[in-house]
């Protein structure tokens, strides 16, 4: 048949099989030379040389002139022809389609790309590089190749005159009193303007009917606040380049916690639903030991927690405190039955894949920067320490707290194996990060710029693992593959600690407050010092061998060590490993360290709709290591995630998958497993349902077992 | 006189009875469940003639889905095997109430209170809409039960898909989206609808007489056809203008020949004519593989869960 399909038809035959029941590959690579030729090509506005480009784009106030200014035009135009030489083309249709529609440069009407994918590279190269060409250089050879990949907002943002922040991560405490509050929801409109996720933590809320100047029942709790915030993110948006989204966290000992999770039942009030914004709980292990003895648990007003201990509830451990609050007279508090409350925190990630959970003692046994870590973000991967804010009575600052941002950038791991120079790229992977951290000071929300200021922390992340796994034909969650994950993120940590500690050396400038972490009292080496960490198989000890990639010895750390107590850290934070939806399509990546969904990928989003992706590396012939998420089942992801997290020092991203006929106990069994795993967050609960048979679409592979 | 017996969910006589009742309340949502609002810039960015056939297309299902959910799905009531079958008739009957009222969250989300009053003044009058209507009504009233059930699996499985094709066909080039969420959680709700009559009118035909077997697959295929003519002038009237009417044919001879194989029969419409863009096809899968973002929608894959208490087994650490 000599039928001329459309892009979007070429694509979607990838989700059918032809007729001898083989995934059509060969169509989704037809959808994107057809989305060049009749879509792309036709839209792109011609320029006859760089410098007749650069010019216009400045002019008409595209591109910002203080950015190529740091640079001498000669060689702007060398470091184009070095990205261009590349003769990058996406692998995907959805890679593409995804460029063009999220990242590229328009015309400020929206009808023509100003930009190729070429471009951007560049200009983010230009930007990160702050002046530095040989760094310039770098980035264009790391970005263009794949192995690093800045996340959204600063891939989408650098070098644009009119854009939001390169940062893509923020979480902002709230405290127990009306500035607070309002501050709060002032701030996620500031934030959610400028772009990147927010978190807020509820928890020193005090809970509804707590008295309100001494008067009883007066507060009607956390449930309107998140009302509120929900609105707020609705009406923000990111120049109508993504929708502003938020999360909120709450104590599991918070006495409004029910009332938290029923907002995301099926059947809720339209009063008290909570559609968009997103919710985590914080469960201390003290929670997870009175379920295990089938006990009553009991939720503290945080109203008499402050009064008590001087101090909001975020900042004290449940775990540690709680007989002593029990026995407190002084604390009021409601209880409940244990294994209720994870019950229920099963049946709504059901129902809505909702809550979020943050092992909370897990985070803070794990955490070598001194304070305490209370919350995580909008994708469960930050874990970082805050301290709070006071107000005057006219709302201007009184003492300015820590609250928390981070930037994000993922390396392809597959691609990162194939690195001529596999600590080089770490180097100036962590380099580019951290360039966004200094030059972020977001003015608008002072603790936020303070925060950043002291810290610089940042995210260095992971993606495509199964996409690698399967390409070297180890199943994802087996011996190898566990092995795998753990020598790569040991490797990754080296260098990462590595490359910070010579910015700190360099600058003679450590993080705030390093001297009482314990990378500088050494403690944190000790796991890494005491004993060789080697490969346990021959076949990762092969794979690491032929890519001529050095796994670090324990003289390596510990010369490492000394020259990180003497200089310190540039980077409170280095490592977090993100979801990656968007960056790891362009990538061509599986998405962070997760086993592919679906062989064939349904994607949906707002700016996209439907659109069909297969696993990268994916061909007919070893559809075997590409089982997906849900028949490699929660037990083997928690394993690869527990021998992820050990070397990563904030968090990662872990959604668990489940079959629909899972019920809430596996789900609960699963939570339990992670948590004895030392698995610090969990991020969504999928659960797929299969077509009722004799009701499915005909021969549609992502339909089909 | 009907004898009302108390329903044994522990004697199932039928286990695709007990199947379809676990599917039907695991796959329980309400149009609230979906942001539709989030789609109000993307129906701003169509033009007028997408927003009048979406309009169109909408109040159309509507008057399908009210004709269900009052009068079809109740004529089959006095015709079901078993109390369970009965119990699974009334679930039905009241998700096409659900369905109905979900075009209405769309309506009032996207459209003012005129041009949504235009809209079903328009499928008030349009003739063959009443048409379509009439016909189906018309096999509801009539006193055989195999009939009836003929009928009711060729709305449900086939009369919605000239409407349906429309958000299939915006979601695939990324508009409307979040509003085809919701149609999918229709479309996932009418695929076990239409299996489950269909697969219950099998049941009464093993029992019939070869005559009564020939004479009903007659009437069943007559049915298609005249229900077939009109829906291609509906589909016309509907898509002409956009140049889309020849590919939701090819839909529509899809859907019909579904249809037909969930009553048993053969498929009408040779291969050759039901090669419907990939893109509509892909687009319809409601469950499985759907990756969403879950910043921008609902998705349509969530289920409501089975609940289990852990035992001290599973707390051993």
């Amino acid at each position: 048949m000599d039928k001329n399909y459309s892009y979007h038809e070429y694509n979607a035959m990838l989700n059918l099989y032809d007729e001898d029941k083989k995934i059509q590959f060969d169509k989704d690579k037809l959808a994107a030379k057809a989305y060049f030729l009749d879509h792309v090509n036709q839209n792109t506005v011609f320029f006859h040389s760089l410098e007749e480009k650069l010019d216009y784009l400045v002019e008409n106030e595209y591109y910002e002139q203080e950015l190529l200014d740091l640079y001498d035009f000669d060689f702007i135009k060398k470091l184009f022809k070095q990205a261009y030489a590349h003769k990058f083309r996406f692998a995907a249709f959805l890679g593409a389609y995804k460029f063009y529609t999220s990242y590229a440069l328009k015309t400020f009407d929206g009808s023509r790309y100003l930009e190729r994918f070429e471009d951007r590279v560049c200009m983010n190269a230009l930007m990160l590089a702050r002046g530095d060409k040989k760094l310039a250089q770098d980035l264009v050879e790391e970005i263009i190749t794949g192995r690093f990949q800045p996340a959204t907002p600063t891939f989408l943002n650098a070098g644009k005159k009119q854009r939001g922040e390169f940062v893509s991560c923020f979480l902002l405490r709230i405290e127990d009193n009306m500035e607070s509050i309002s501050r709060g929801i002032n701030s996620s409109l500031q934030l959610s303007k400028r772009g990147g996720g927010v978190a807020l933590n509820l928890t020193n809320l005090r809970e509804a009917g707590a008295p309100i100047k001494k008067i009883e029942n007066q507060s009607s709790g956390v449930l309107p606040v998140m009302k509120l915030l929900e609105d707020s993110f609705s009406y923000a948006n990111q120049l109508g380049a993504r929708q502003g989204a938020g999360a909120v966290y709450l104590n599991a000992h918070h006495p409004d916690i029910m009332q938290f999770l029923d907002t995301k039942r099926e059947n809720a009030d339209e009063k008290v639903r909570i559609k968009t914004l997103s919710l985590g709980v914080v469960v201390p292990n003290i929670t997870m030991e009175l379920a295990k003895g089938n006990e009553d648990m009991y939720m503290f007003s945080p109203y008499d927690v402050e009064r008590v201990y001087g101090v909001p509830m975020a900042d004290i451990s449940i775990t540690e405190k709680y007989q002593e609050m029990v026995d407190n007279p002084e604390i009021r508090k409601t209880k409940m039955n244990a294994r209720h409350l994870l019950q229920t925190i099963a049946e709504l990630q059901f129902e809505s894949g909702y809550p979020y959970i943050v092992y909370e003692d897990t985070v803070n046994e794990a955490n070598p920067v001194e304070g305490r870590i209370n919350m995580s973000n909008l994708c469960s991967e930050i874990l970082q320490v805050n301290t709070p804010t006071t107000y005057n009575a006219d709302l201007s600052y009184d003492n300015i707290g820590k609250d928390i941002s981070c930037n994000l950038g993922s390396l392809n791991i597959a691609a990162t194996m194939e690195s001529p120079d596999f600590g080089k790229t770490v180097d100036t992977a962590i380099k580019a990060l951290t360039s966004v951290a200094d030059l972020s000071y977001i003015e608008s929300v002072m603790s936020i710029a303070e925060g950043n200021k002291k810290s610089r922390a940042i995210g260095l992340g992971q993606m495509n693992l199964h996409g690698y796994l399967g390409k070297e034909r180890i199943h994802y969650g087996s011996e190898e593959g566990i092995d795998f994950t753990d020598i790569y993120f040991y490797t990754i940590a080296y260098h990462a600690i590595k490359s910070s500690n010579e910015m700190a050396k360099k600058t003679g400038s450590p993080f705030d407050n390093f001297e009482n972490s314990k990378y500088a009292s050494g403690e944190y080496f000790d796991k890494y010092t005491c004993c060789d960490w080697q490969p346990k198989t021959k076949k990762v000890a092969k794979l690491f061998k032929d890519a001529k990639v050095d796994i670090p010895t324990a003289s390596d750390w510990e010369k490492l060590k000394k020259s990180v107590m003497k200089y310190g850290l540039y980077n409170q934070n280095l490592q977090a490993v993100p979801p990656t939806g968007s960056i790891s399509y362009i990538n061509n990546s599986t998405s962070s360290i997760h086993p592919i969904a679906s062989k064939i990928e349904i994607r949906k989003e707002g700016k996209l709709g439907r659109v069909y992706y297969a696993a990268p590396f994916l061909d007919n012939d070893n559809l075997e290591y590409f089982d997906d998420a849900y028949e490699i089942g929660p037990e083997k992801i928690i394993d690869t995630y527990a021998a992820a997290t050990q070397h990563v020092d904030q968090g990662l991203s872990l959604t668990l998958f489940f079959k629909d006929t899972a019920t809430t106990r596996d789900v609960n069994r699963a939570q339990i497993y992670a948590w004895k795993k030392g698995i610090k967050t969990i991020y969504y609960i999928r659960i797929r349902q299969l077509a009722l048979e004799g009701t499915d679409v005909e021969e549609c592979v992502s339909c089909m077992l | 006189m009907h004898v009302v017996k108390p329903i044994n969910w522990n004697r199932v006589e039928d286990p695709i009875d007990l199947d379809v009742w676990n599917r039907l309340t695991a796959n329980f949502w309400l149009p609230e469940k979906v942001p539709v609002s989030n789609d109000i810039q993307s129906w701003a960015s169509l033009t007028d003639q997408e927003k009048e056939v979406t309009k169109k297309v909408f109040t159309g299902l509507t008057l399908l889905d009210t004709i269900q959910g009052t009068v079809g799905a109740m004529s089959l009531m006095p015709d079901a095997r078993t109390p369970h079958e009965e119990a699974v008739i009334t679930n039905i009957a009241f998700m096409e109430s659900v369905h109905a009222k979900s075009y209405s969250t769309i309506f009032s989300t996207l459209c003012s209170t005129q041009e949504i009053d235009e809209a079903f003044r328009w499928s008030i009058e349009n003739p063959f809409l009443n048409k379509k209507a009439e016909i189906v009504i018309d096999k509801y009233d009539g006193n055989d039960p195999l009939k009836r059930k003929v009928a009711s699996t060729l709305l449900e499985s086939f009369l919605f898909y000239s409407g349906f094709y429309w958000p299939m066909y915006l979601s695939s080039r990324s508009r409307l989206t979040n509003t085809a969420d919701m149609i999918r959680l229709i479309i996932r709700d009418e695929a076990v609808h239409g299996y489950y009559i269909g697969y219950k009118f099998q049941l009464a035909l093993a029992e019939e007489t070869d005559a009564r077997k020939a004479e009903l697959k007659e009437y069943a295929y007559d049915l298609v056809m005249e229900l077939f003519e009109n829906e291609t002038k509906y589909t016309a009237e509907l898509y002409d203008e956009l140049g889309l009417t020849e590919d939701v044919k090819k839909f529509l001879h899809y859907n019909a020949n579904k249809a037909l194989m969930n009553l048993g029969y053969d498929a009408l419409f040779p291969k050759e004519v039901t090669d419907v863009s990939p893109a509509i096809l892909s687009a319809l899968s409601p469950d499985a593989n759907e990756n969403h973002d879950f910043f921008s929608g609902s998705g349509s894959s969530y289920v409501v869960g089975k609940h289990e208490s852990t035992t001290d087994d599973d707390w051993d650490f």
